[in-house]
């Protein structure tokens, strides 16, 4: 071995820091588990609340919206739109669906239930109620 | 192009090692960029470690005060002691004396070995006072960085026993000894690590 | 080419530019109901016509790794693929699972294609970029894992390269963290800490060792620099890339619930998540100047500069513009990172699978290269479609600097539709700059079909 860079020893690199990083990872993650009960609200996760999220994923509403920062930009954050708007206006919202106001942004009318807007309502109370660490950093999301 | 980039730097670096046969680095050069790298990792969060403190200075010396010095400096000495077996280890092998090289890293792995045990003591009693990352700003430093140069060391003894392994196996000479190097460069760094670590976040006040 | 069975690389190829165009224009539906909000309003709302452009990005990047794979490992094994009949029945399968997901997506309100395709059996749909039924996702495990079969088998058959390793390597990982996408718990916070094992583990991770595979395999055979040290900085630069991407997850655990420690662990990796971006770059210009030969396809080295750039441009620089929690509190969901997701995935996946396309292409064709004419036509694509992208990127950066300013930071913050309003002037913008890219990529399309003298394989 004359040479002092030598292709075995970077791929015993690549195997020792994949492996050793992804361990670390994966003590985070157990740390991480361990804490999130204190944070994530799930004290609070009713059959409403699950029944809620699955509406939300079933009619795609990540499509557009935003949900704690993450989704399409294309329509309001609502990870804390039950704080912003109230249930009141949410519920209104939803059903007065399509404006229909031309040349402005549309949001579909999903034909839901008097129910089942009650039920996304309490997973987007639910949502808004998750440790955030203070984001967004105002009400406008 | 890209008259100076670091990384142009690195390949003359490499090159000229490869070429001219001359080293100013022991060991091989693949290692020696992934310590780079963990060199920054650490600078980066010795230096946000300071910045933070600066911020919370009652906070950091009031939870300084619940950690054990005495531990972090038995530590301390163990680890610059293993430093100096693997040292004696290197040069043991350059002289071809495979089996005195793979005694002193020997007794280099069973100090890592204290070292792993003293800090498992030191988390446990912490984790027993229920705390952990979240308590607050100080801990959160304390227990990432403690932990990641932990997992460190547990790697440089996952290392060293390769090594240790391959040596008593004649797998090493004196003409041969790159291996042996590589490994040290990276317990070097373990332990020039935890120098810096054991004063910053133990002691200085 | 040196293997028959090579050859079944060239439908993989040829449907990810099919798809590639259809992504794009789906792209541009979407970017024109950023102004014209209403337009093909209620046939193809919104959040359809971006389920359709994302998950065709991710298929069309996938037919494209498995074409390169198809291509490249056999070349890199020395031996024929294991199973060439497999390889067209998966693409096939895959490719009508993929059409059928889209007309589903297409034709079907989004509700009814769960109820009717087993959602109520594991809730796994409705999440950003994972909206494909349960059928379609079960199918992408087995494709991917027949891929993988097939690959590994003939590597087992033959040579054994640091290439094909890594390649390898990379794409079990896509097979095993896409696995992730099966678990979605009601609890929303974790599963979204879950649900980046998926797409954060992907692309910033074992994507990158598929895309550092097919980037040094390209380089070494058209510049003929020596084997032995291209894949030794492979392994630097894919280590680099592990050593901050896994952690650089952290990024993403800022404000979704998790714990605190995220936002140090997750700033101080993401921030060094360029460095193995930029090493890509100095590494391909540095292979480029070195090399031994000179290649007539000139089109594929020009890609594979391209992607190194573009991709360190992307990911690394518009990454880090905004990875850091403190500005991250402010750019989080907003056109910011829309800016970063376009130039990052464009310059990073998008150009190597093209790199490899127009680098096996033509050999396929049975010619080392593609005529002049065919080549200055495929650069002048390149340009078009990478100075678009670019603009595209600013553009969104400027809407989104715009948008923080006004939504967020603001001691009268406007409410979110407002500021919508007030940056239109820059959503037009991308949409021009998304029809210059739609020009360069039919230009691309167009280059395959020019004919003119062609050096035969030597």
């Amino acid at each position: 071995m004359s040479a002092t860079f030598t292709k075995s020893m970077a791929r015993n690199v690549f195997y020792g820091g994949g492996v050793f990083f992804f361990l670390l990872f994966l003590a985070l993650t157990f740390d991480t588990m361990k804490v999130l009960p204190k944070r994530d609200n799930s004290q609070n996760i009713t059959p409403a609340v699950a029944h809620g999220k699955k509406l939300w994923e079933t009619n795609n509403c990540i499509g557009c919206h935003t949900l704690l920062g993450e989704g399409a930009y294309f329509a309001p954050e609502l990870g804390n739109v039950y704080v912003r708007r109230g249930p009141d206006f949410i519920k209104a919202w939803i059903k007065g669906q399509p404006t229909g106001v031309p040349g402005r942004r549309q949001m579909p009318q999903f034909n839901l239930s008097d129910m089942d807007i009650d039920d996304l309502i309490a997973f987007l109370k639910y949502a808004s109620e998750i440790n955030t660490n203070k984001w967004p950093p105002n009400i406008e999301g | 192009m890209e008259a100076q980039s670091p990384f142009t730097t690195l390949i003359e670096i490499s090159n000229y090692q490869s070429t001219t046969g001359k080293k100013n680095l022991p060991g091989d050069f693949a290692l020696w960029i992934f310590i780079f790298a963990e060199m920054l990792v650490f600078g980066v969060l010795f230096v946000a470690y300071a910045f933070t403190r600066a911020y919370h200075v009652e906070l950091f010396n009031e939870s300084q005060l619940t950690l054990s010095r005495t531990s972090g400096a038995i530590n301390t000495l163990v680890l610059i002691t293993s430093s100096y077996f693997v040292v004696n280890g290197v040069s043991a092998i350059k002289q071809g004396l495979s089996k005195q090289c793979g005694y002193w890293l020997i007794g280099a792995f069973l100090l890592g070995g204290i070292f792993i045990i003293i800090k498992i003591l030191e988390f446990h009693a912490k984790y027993a006072a229920d705390i952990s990352m979240s308590t607050n700003a100080f801990y959160m430093f304390y227990l990432s960085l403690t932990f990641f140069h932990f997992m460190h060391v547990l790697m440089g003894m996952i290392i060293l026993a390769f090594i240790i392994f391959k040596v008593l196996n004649d797998g090493y000479s004196a003409k041969d000894y790159v291996g042996v190097e590589t490994g040290a460069s990276f317990w070097h760094m373990v332990d020039f690590l935890w120098i810096i670590l054991f004063p910053l976040v133990y002691i200085i006040r | 080419m040196k293997y028959t069975s090579q050859a079944v690389a060239k439908p993989y190829f040829i449907a990810a530019i099919a798809l590639f165009l259809g992504q794009i224009l789906f792209g541009l539906i979407m970017g024109l109901q950023y102004v014209v909000g209403d337009f093909l309003f209620p046939a193809i709302p919104f959040n359809v016509a971006r389920m359709v452009h994302t998950n065709l990005l991710i298929v069309w990047l996938l037919f494209g790794f498995m074409g390169a794979s198809y291509y490249l490992i056999p070349e890199e094994s020395e031996t024929e693929l294991f199973s060439p009949k497999l390889a067209i029945t998966t693409f096939w399968v895959f490719l009508a699972a993929g059409a059928i997901t889209v007309l589903g997506y297409l034709l079907v309100p989004y509700a009814s294609l769960a109820k009717w395709t087993g959602n109520d059996l594991l809730n796994t749909m409705g999440r950003e970029f994972l909206e494909q039924p349960l059928p379609t996702k079960v199918g992408i495990v087995l494709v991917a894992l027949s891929w993988l079969f097939n690959i590994t088998m003939t590597m087992l058959k033959g040579r054994k390269t640091a290439i094909s390793l890594i390649l390898t390597l990379g794409m079990l990982g896509l097979a095993v963290f896409f696995l992730f996408s099966f678990y979605n718990p009601v609890n929303l916070v974790k599963d979204k800490f879950y649900w980046w094992w998926v797409v954060h583990l992907w692309v910033e991770g074992v994507w990158e060792l598929i895309l550092g595979a097919m980037l040094a395999f390209v380089l070494i055979k058209v510049t003929g620099v020596d084997r032995e040290v291209i894949e030794k900085w492979l392994y630097v630069i894919i280590t680099m890339t592990l050593v901050t991407g896994i952690i650089g997850t952290g990024h993403h655990y800022y404000w979704i619930g998790t714990p605190a420690y995220w936002q140090w662990w997750g700033s101080i990796f993401s921030a060094l998540e360029p460095i193995p971006f930029f090493m890509m770059t100095v590494f391909a210009f540095n292979m480029v100047n070195k090399r031994r030969r000179e290649h007539p396809n000139k089109a594929a080295v020009l890609w594979a500069l391209g992607t190194s750039v573009v991709a360190f441009l992307g990911a690394g620089v518009w990454g880090f513009l905004h990875t850091l929690a403190p500005i991250n509190y402010y750019a989080h969901g907003t056109q910011l990172t829309a800016a970063h997701g376009h130039l990052a995935f464009y310059g990073a996946y998008a150009l190597v699978v093209i790199t490899m396309i127009s680098y096996a292409m033509p050999i396929l064709r049975g010619r080392a290269a593609n005529p002049e004419r065919a080549q200055i036509m495929e650069m002048w694509s390149f340009w078009l479609m990478t100075v678009s992208m670019f603009f595209i990127a600013l553009l969104l950066t400027g809407a989104g600097v715009v948008q923080i300013w006004l939504q967020r930071i603001s001691t009268t913050p406007m409410s979110f539709m407002a500021v919508q309003d007030s940056i239109s002037i820059f959503y037009w913008a991308r949409e021009a700059a998304g029809v210059v890219f739609l020009i360069g990529l039919l230009l691309y399309i167009g280059s395959f079909f020019v004919k003119g003298e062609s050096r035969a394989i030597e």
